[in-house]
């Protein structure tokens, strides 16, 4: 027959193994954002600590938090409130760091070092010259 | 053993991952070359600290926490589009 302790525990093991995700990746981004060269490169490092390492563990964090019998009825709460803040980093994050990318590229306080060439900057050169 | 001592060692055990995470984001908050860098680091500082306020009330047991990772994460959002807005327009406007 159907037994809800085992539903718990299939959320509980669903949620710890995106919480060691979540955290592995957060390592990863971090060590990244040290050993990168340039500010357009660690772009790729700062999507990695706002996807894999902050969305991932807030949805982890909903289904312990589903799964957590001992939290009473405030275990909805805690589980919707990380829902609802996951959601909106998956929305906020590549939004945030498209527009900074953009204004830094736009206003050249960023060098871009080591390249071959640019053809953003040569496009954006030629429509001042018109 | 029950689910409550397994939820412990787990947090318990990603706790230590996510300070070594921080220290190193802070590291280079401090020597980023260019203001973008360092904005950009704090950008994926804060939302590391939103994902980690959420563990520590789950570890903790206590709901206060989840509403102050909400509005973490809306001030980070802030926090890029101000710093773009100034380098595009040179003013913060209103």
């Amino acid at each position: 027959m159907f037994d809800p302790n085992i539903t718990k525990f299939i959320l509980f093991i669903i949620g710890s193994i995106l919480v060691v995700i979540g955290a592995f990746c957060d390592l990863v981004a971090s060590i990244g954002f040290l050993r990168f060269p340039n500010f357009f490169v660690r772009l790729h490092a700062a999507t990695i600590g706002a996807i894999g390492g902050a969305v991932v563990p807030l949805i982890g964090v909903a289904f312990l938090a589903l799964s957590a019998d001992f939290l009473g009825t405030f275990r909805w709460y805690v589980a919707g409130a990380s829902v609802m803040t996951a959601i909106f980093i998956l929305l906020a994050a590549p939004t945030g760091s498209h527009a900074l990318a953009n204004a830094a590229h736009r206003a050249k306080v960023v060098p871009v070092m080591p390249k071959v060439c640019d053809h953003l900057e040569e496009d954006r050169g030629r429509e001042g010259e018109k | 053993m029950s689910l409550e001592t397994y939820l412990d060692i787990l947090i318990f055990s990603v706790i230590p991952v996510f300070l070594v995470a921080v220290a190193l984001y802070c590291i280079r908050i401090i020597k980023g070359p260019t203001i973008p860098d360092m904005v950009l680091a704090v950008d994926a500082l804060g939302f590391d600290l939103a994902a980690f306020m959420c563990l520590l009330a789950l570890y903790f047991k206590s709901a206060f926490l989840i509403g102050g990772a909400i509005i973490l994460a809306l001030w980070v959002y802030a926090l890029d589009i101000f710093v773009a807005k100034y380098y595009l327009k040179r003013e913060l406007g209103d």
